[in-house]
């Protein structure tokens, strides 16, 4: 393909890939990767090696700007990537050992449930109390934020820190396993389980990722999987896109958040029992 | 601790404002390193006798492929200066990016008086640096 042209359209779509990244709090791995060897015919390792700069791409251009704001909230995203990076670790030493095929079933199915969890609570804008967890208290895995769209303040403390700290320790185990990204665990976690408001939690994972991604990128580096060529508008077009995508979240109702997350959950669901019964869709 | 957040003053905490910092201008500077390769290599034509190779090659890197640190250093000591290693630098610091941004955390929180976060930022940053030497060591 002719290299400018080629550009100049990954450059676009990219663009595209940081605003649905940045609102939702996942990399844009789950866009990018099909759109780049499906649509543009790239190599799948090239297409994952332009991936994972993406996720760090989105992060540093959300995050900048959601921690300005108060939507990340810094220590919530320390406290968690710490189960999350010591799971991927104990998940990139065991991916030898466990049957690959029983994980990806378990994960799809674990995944639907999410799906009807988020259903049922399609519909609350916020967490109606504040949480009494002593171990929230203690970490101080509480904030405010001025919500644009709601034009007011808003307080929240998280529920559940424990079986918060080991979602995203089990969220980590996975995607250290399976080698996937985990942007939407850490979203499901942060809004089910431990009850924060969602955009803070889409902004906060927004945060994480970065450093999850930064951690693995190495490999893929020394691998030869990141091609300048294709990564540089990959790259700016993300970093773009992140920024409008702040911009626009913002100014989103929570329930709207959580409405254009559905539909993610349902297709890496569909796609994780798919490759668990060994079909592949990529 | 996050108290220290006034409702509606606009006021954002001092480690808050620091990561934020660091995030946006190395993501800026990663940006703009690829820029300027991006528009050296088209000078030296890149762009016209160039058709990209997007399948993987099992032999030797193609061109804008680099696998370490040191090949894309070699590329920026070439003269004329190596324009996709320059791209490639950019990669390289916006990978390095929220690495630094950890790590610029831990004094900030010491500073707002917060040791206890102070802690899980040397915490994070300590097993981010073991899992880039650890995972390199598994592939």
């Amino acid at each position: 393909m002719d290299l400018i042209v080629f550009s100049v359209a990954v450059l676009f779509t990219s663009v595209g890939a940081g605003v649905v990244g940045a609102i939702l709090g996942l990399g844009g791995g789950i866009l990018l990767i099909p759109i780049l060897t499906i649509f543009y015919r790239v190599d799948l390792h090239y297409a994952m090696g332009a991936s994972i700069i993406s996720v760090i791409a989105t992060s540093s251009g959300a995050a900048a700007s959601y921690l300005r704001t108060g939507l990340s909230n810094l220590r919530v995203g320390l406290f968690l990537v710490m189960a999350t990076i010591t799971g991927a670790l104990l998940g990139a030493f065991l991916s030898r050992v466990v049957p690959v095929h029983v994980l990806e079933l378990i994960l799809g199915l674990a995944l639907s449930y999410s799906a009807f969890t988020i259903i049922k609570q399609l519909q609350d804008e916020l967490p109606t109390h504040l949480s009494e967890d002593p171990l929230a208290v203690r970490f101080g895995l509480e904030g405010r934020y001025h919500d644009l769209r709601l034009d007011r303040e808003v307080a929240y403390r998280a529920r559940r820190v424990t079986g918060g700290f080991a979602a995203m320790f089990g969220a980590g185990l996975l995607s250290g396993m399976l080698g996937i990204g985990s942007g939407a665990f850490k979203v499901l976690a942060m809004d089910y389980l431990m009850r924060l408001p969602m955009k803070v939690s889409t902004a906060t994972s927004n945060f994480m990722i970065g450093l999850t991604a930064a951690a693995s990128a190495g490999v893929y580096f020394s691998r030869g999987d990141i091609n300048v060529l294709i990564v540089a508008p990959v790259a700016m077009g993300v970093l773009g896109g992140a920024y409008l995508g702040t911009m626009l979240m913002a100014r989103m109702h929570n329930t709207t958040v959580r409405k254009l997350f559905l539909p993610v959950v349902v297709y890496l669901a569909l796609s994780m029992i798919l490759r668990g019964l060994g079909i592949h869709l990529l | 601790m996050s108290k220290a957040r006034r409702p509606g003053s606009g006021h954002v905490p001092a480690v808050e404002l620091l990561v934020a910092r660091t995030l946006l201008v190395g993501g800026l500077l990663g940006i703009a390193l690829i820029l300027v390769g991006g528009g050296l290599y088209a000078a030296h034509g890149g762009f016209h006798h160039h058709l990209l190779q997007l399948s993987r090659p099992s032999g030797a890197a193609p061109a804008g492929v680099y696998t370490s640190v040191r090949q894309v250093l070699d590329g920026l000591q070439r003269r004329p200066v190596d324009p996709l290693a320059l791209t490639a630098l950019g990669l390289v610091a916006l990978m390095a990016t929220p690495i630094l941004a950890v790590a610029l955390a831990i004094p900030g929180f010491l500073q707002a008086g917060d040791r206890r976060y102070a802690a899980i930022a040397g915490i994070v940053l300590a097993l981010l640096v073991v899992s880039l030497a650890a995972v390199g060591g598994i592939h």
